[in-house]
């Protein structure tokens, strides 16, 4: 790794270096694996957290310029550190807890919504040999964990003991379970090709160049991911799935209620999942962390995720929101038989060995 | 339903996002970047002086007090014994004002106008109270269109019993749309002459003119 000669520092090269140190110290192994994984975990949610401040950032420039404004100006160049000072703002902000909540509900929403967010990126391919561990069941437990969202959405809108709030909780909950069936039934296409669960597997099937992407495997390659990104869209509650938070009806949906630091809680755990559907986009169809070797894998990785973020920004100020009917007429009506149609075809596709 | 044409549509939708998205954003960034405001915009109230012997252009007529709908200028103008006003002190309550412009309008000396500038703002209200020196100096190099001038030139004229110049003037004035066979020398001096500001002037000018004529017939 360390003689192999790339242009950028190759972050896994790192990592194998303080497990080295670590061993050096002459510290038991199960210490040495303690504290490398402590390590990582907070690199990843350090990374992450800043991630997701950026994103907000990036949504607001994008939004102003979609409209020809500018957005924020006035911090630093393009007021690119606008998003840390609103952070440090909301830290800094009274804590109101109104007194007819749910005490326990209440303050533990907050936390699910915010780990659960965090929980996905433990299988998450970030680069060659990059990832914390490689679960044989990586992306069905990445489906499962990102589901904790609803819970603690519904459990925010009860906790709250506010109409708009419970009103926002359910309406999450049924959008999210509903939307859940497409977008596994889409990502069921690419799991029949790839044969396994683990997500190195995924990309490690994708190796090589465009055209082993699986979202160019025609017909049913594009058809996976368009389907995919809508639900996707539906999954992390963004326009034009919002009815969560539909402004015009709820207020704000289900963290009405919640100020300061709880609120920046949601608001960043929103953003994370966003990042987290778009990155799980590029590992099923866009090959993950494949590319020209002479550019490091993992920024092919964010590379391309943040691509699939922009294009999910461009679907919230593009697009008008559905009604709750329409919303799930669309998901039952619609998506599900696309899906499991589109499953089929892949189905005999792979019996039949069709695919190139 | 036709999915094949929604999805036509949606891309069409993001399309046009998209294409804003690559244009450049039309927003002033205000402290920095600050609108030239047109001529006639309305903004604070000045005294205008003349420009030769930069004296106050106020006779002291009281019109524009008059015309004021919020009542915030006040003019003391003591009379002398024949009865004549003498200006001694002009305030203007920028508090008050409402920015209606009914006082330029009133005036017949070119002695009152709404300059273009529109930032005043103070920290009492005392400050917004300003006197016929701040008012004078303020309107110093506010450009203006001197009608007395052009009534002393027109008085002028018909004293000499002359041709009357205003027909001949009137034909000079006209906007050479179609562009009429001139000199060259004669089109470079009318090019050079007139600039955006001056074109609108000449315009204020034969507007006030008219107006001025209506006065005159009607009386």
């Amino acid at each position: 790794m360390i003689g192999k000669p790339v242009l950028l520092a190759e972050l896994h090269g790192l990592f194998q270096w303080l497990h080295e140190k670590l061993q050096a110290t002459g510290l038991s192994q199960t210490w040495v694996d303690i504290i490398t994984y402590a390590t990582l975990g907070v690199i990843i949610f350090g990374v992450l957290s800043l991630i997701a401040l950026y994103l907000i950032w990036w949504e607001r420039k994008i939004s102003a310029h979609v409209q020809q404004r500018f957005g924020p100006m006035r911090h630093g160049w393009h007021g690119w550190y606008q998003t840390v000072m609103d952070a440090l703002k909301l830290l800094q902000k009274e804590d109101i807890r109104i007194v007819t909540r749910d005490k326990v509900v209440f303050f533990w929403a907050p936390v699910i919504c915010f780990v659960a967010a965090f929980l996905a990126y433990v299988v998450m391919p970030f680069g060659d040999r990059l990832i914390v561990a490689d679960l044989n069941i990586g992306i069905l437990y990445i489906m499962a964990v990102t589901t904790f969202t609803i819970i603690s959405l519904l459990m925010a809108g009860w906790g709250s003991n506010n109409k708009y709030a419970l009103l926002g909780g359910m309406r999450s909950a049924a959008q999210v379970v509903s939307y859940e069936v497409p977008m596994v039934a889409s990502i069921l296409t690419i799991i029949i090709f790839v044969g396994s669960l683990s997500m190195m597997d995924i990309v490690k099937a994708q190796s090589g160049l465009i055209f082993n992407w699986y979202v160019f495997r025609i017909p049913f390659g594009p058809i996976a991911f368009l389907t995919y990104i809508v639900a996707a869209t539906a999954e992390c509650n963004r326009t034009p799935f919002d009815i969560p938070e539909a402004e015009q009806e709820l207020v704000s949906g289900y963290n009405v209620e919640y100020s300061g630091m709880k609120f920046a809680m949601f608001f960043l755990a929103e953003f994370v999942n966003m990042f987290t559907v778009s990155a799980i986009a590029v590992t099923l169809f866009f090959g993950g962390w494949n590319g020209w070797d002479f550019i490091p894998s993992w920024i092919w990785f964010l590379g391309k995720t943040l691509i699939i973020v922009l294009l999910l920004m461009l679907f919230r100020w593009t697009y008008p929101r559905l009604r709750v009917d329409q919303l799930m007429e669309f998901a039952w009506k619609f998506l599900v038989p696309v899906t499991f149609a589109n499953l089929i075809v892949a189905g005999i596709f792979k019996y039949f060995g069709w695919y190139w | 339903m036709n999915p094949l044409k929604g999805i036509r549509e949606l891309v069409r939708g993001l399309q046009i996002t998209g294409k804003h998205l690559g244009r450049h954003a039309i927003t002033i960034q205000y402290p920095e970047q600050r609108w030239t405001m047109p001529e006639r915009s309305r903004g604070i109230v000045v005294l205008l002086s003349d420009k030769e012997t930069g004296e106050l252009n106020c006779t002291a007529c009281m019109l524009c007090e008059k015309a004021c709908p919020t009542a915030a200028i006040r003019i003391d103008a003591p009379r002398d014994e024949k009865k004549k006003r003498h200006l001694k002190q002009f305030i203007v309550d920028h508090g008050l004002c409402c920015f209606c412009g009914l006082c330029e309008e009133a005036c017949n000396f070119s002695a009152i106008k709404m300059a273009t500038k529109y930032e005043f703002s103070s920290e009492s209200k005392e400050d917004l109270v300003w006197d016929i020196k701040k008012l004078q100096e303020l309107g110093r190099d506010v450009p203006y269109v001197d009608t007395r001038k052009k009534k002393k030139e027109a008085a002028k004229a018909a004293a000499a019993k002359a041709a009357p110049p205003k027909p001949e003037k009137a034909e000079q004035e006209k906007p050479n749309f179609p562009p009429k066979p001139e000199s060259p020398s004669q089109a470079a001096e009318d090019n050079g002459r007139t600039t955006g500001a001056e074109k609108e002037q000449q315009s204020l000018q034969l507007g006030d003119e008219r107006r001025q004529d209506d006065k005159e017939g009607q009386s």
